[in-house]
């Protein structure tokens, strides 16, 4: 053994012939302590301004917080069936998807009208085509819109790169949507389900895409990875 | 045995994920493969993926925000 | 000093609060959770892009530019909301806030590393992947969130329409990815 001192074996049963140096670490959690006291102190100067301005930031710090945390991923949720064949995340997406139109349900139906046609997009040509660059942009650079933000909170200096481009993209874009592609979207229909077809086949359409995708991603992942989780 | 390195630092998703696929198809039955990463999402997904296919794996903490992922291909 | 956190952070009770990753379901539920929470509040589900289009008309105006002509630009709210700041519009806080949220997250777990940009191919790979997705959320009104979560949970057929087009660009985007950047 004493020729090769350098081999170690893992827990699992590997055996490894040389490990990466280990560089001395220094805990990163008093950093974070620090930055929790600076949210709450912005968030305190948010409030004297708006209160609304504070509900959001702590918004947005709970949307990036998850995030990170469940390395959640709505670009792999599109991305890994085409490429590895994994569903795990699409599954997830599916979830949240089902959950929240629950919610919104109830709150639109609280609302009794008044919020119908809210998030409720016209579906026209400039949303199709929108829909395909956004597609490839996002695969491309490695994460969506929140995917990208999340990531620059993560440190890494390509999504920085990626995410000063995304708000030159957005600039043009809303040149030309507002001096061309808008004209496509005028005879666009805005369909809220449960307006067009009532609530019980609402339900049934959205439920029925749902659980049809769902199980479609099962099958597909079992096709390519030869496993379901 | 042998055993192959991988540098996927500062690669983001899909990257590693491709390139451990890539090369695992290179190595023989009891090669070993390390994928050195920094990405937290791929610390996630590379591991889940050699799961599926039955390797052993170990993810080895190598400072803050590396990692070693160790798979072994066993079949 | 260094120690008492190191512990701390391999603590098991501390790793399962605050460092070890969720679950992707775990993630969804908690994501549903907020995102039903902010659409009672404000009456509005959650975005990320539009505000990046206000960033752009910004840069746009610090470089001379003036963007009041546009018709994306021209409402009253929308020159109400360019006038008042970065600080004063929600949109952007909130954004500011996704950073942050995933850096806390990233600190509390002592996994913070700054990742440098290894090559020009992942140059390439930002500037265009950025300026299609910027382009591209403006054309579809929002983008994974706005246009494809919020709008999926607000029961619009849109979301669903929107769904199958992004599919066939991630599809693209992966051959080319496979082919171009890796």
């Amino acid at each position: 053994m004493s020729t090769n001192q350098a081999e170690a074996s893992t827990s699992s049963g590997i055996t490894r012939k040389k490990r990466s140096a280990r560089k001395p670490k220094k805990s990163q959690i008093p950093l974070g302590i620090l930055l929790i006291i600076g949210i709450f102190t912005i968030g305190y100067v948010f409030y004297n301004q708006s209160p609304k301005l504070a509900m959001l930031w702590f918004f947005g710090l709970a949307f990036g917080y998850i995030l990170q945390r469940s390395r959640f991923c709505f670009t792999a949720s599109f991305r890994d069936p085409c490429i590895s064949g994994g569903t795990t995340i699409t599954r997830a997406v599916l979830v949240a998807i089902a959950l929240t139109s629950i919610g919104f349900a109830g709150i639109k139906i609280g609302a009794e009208g008044a919020l119908d046609m809210a998030g409720v997009n016209p579906i026209g040509l400039p949303m199709m085509i929108g829909g395909v660059l956004f597609g490839i942009g996002m695969v491309i650079a490695g994460g969506c819109a929140s995917g990208t933000v999340m990531r620059v909170g993560e440190g890494f200096t390509m999504q920085m790169l990626s995410l000063f481009f995304f708000v030159i993209g957005s600039l043009w874009g809303a040149h030309d949507m507002g001096a061309f592609w808008n004209k496509f979207n005028e005879n666009a229909p805005r369909i809220y389900l449960p307006n067009a077809v009532g609530w019980v086949w609402a339900i049934i359409i959205q439920l029925g895409i749902i659980i049809m995708i769902y199980m479609a991603a099962v099958k597909w992942q079992e096709k390519k990875l030869g496993s379901r989780d | 045995m042998q055993e192959y390195e991988l540098d996927c630092m500062g690669e983001a998703c899909p990257v590693p994920l491709i390139k451990t696929q890539k090369k695992m198809e290179e190595l023989a039955v009891g090669d070993v493969l390390v994928v050195h990463i920094d990405h937290s999402c791929a610390v996630k997904n590379v591991p889940e993926w050699a799961r599926t296919q039955g390797y052993n794996v170990e993810i080895e903490d190598v400072d803050d925000g590396e990692w070693d992922i160790v798979i072994e291909k066993n079949k | 000093m260094n120690n008492f956190f190191k512990n701390l952070g391999k603590n098991e009770f501390y790793k399962k609060l605050l460092s070890e990753p969720l679950t992707y379901i775990a993630g969804a539920v908690l994501l549903s959770v907020f995102q039903i929470a902010h659409f009672a509040i404000f009456k509005s589900g959650w975005g990320v892009t539009s505000a990046f289009a206000i960033w752009g008309a910004w840069l746009y105006e610090a470089v001379g530019g003036d963007v009041s002509q546009w018709g994306y630009f021209s409402s009253e709210s929308m020159q109400k909301t360019l006038k008042a700041g970065f600080f004063a519009d929600g949109g952007s806080v909130r954004n500011l806030g996704i950073i942050f949220g995933a850096l806390l997250s990233t600190l509390l777990a002592s996994q913070f590393k700054i990742k440098k940009i290894k090559n020009l191919r992942q140059i390439i790979a930002a500037i265009l992947g950025g300026l299609l997705m910027g382009y591209g959320a403006r054309m579809a009104n929002g983008c994974n969130i706005g246009a494809l979560f919020t709008a999926l949970g607000s029961w619009s057929l849109s979301g669903w329409v929107f769904a199958v087009f992004m599919l066939i660009g991630a599809y693209l985007g992966s051959k080319l990815l496979i082919r171009f950047f890796m």
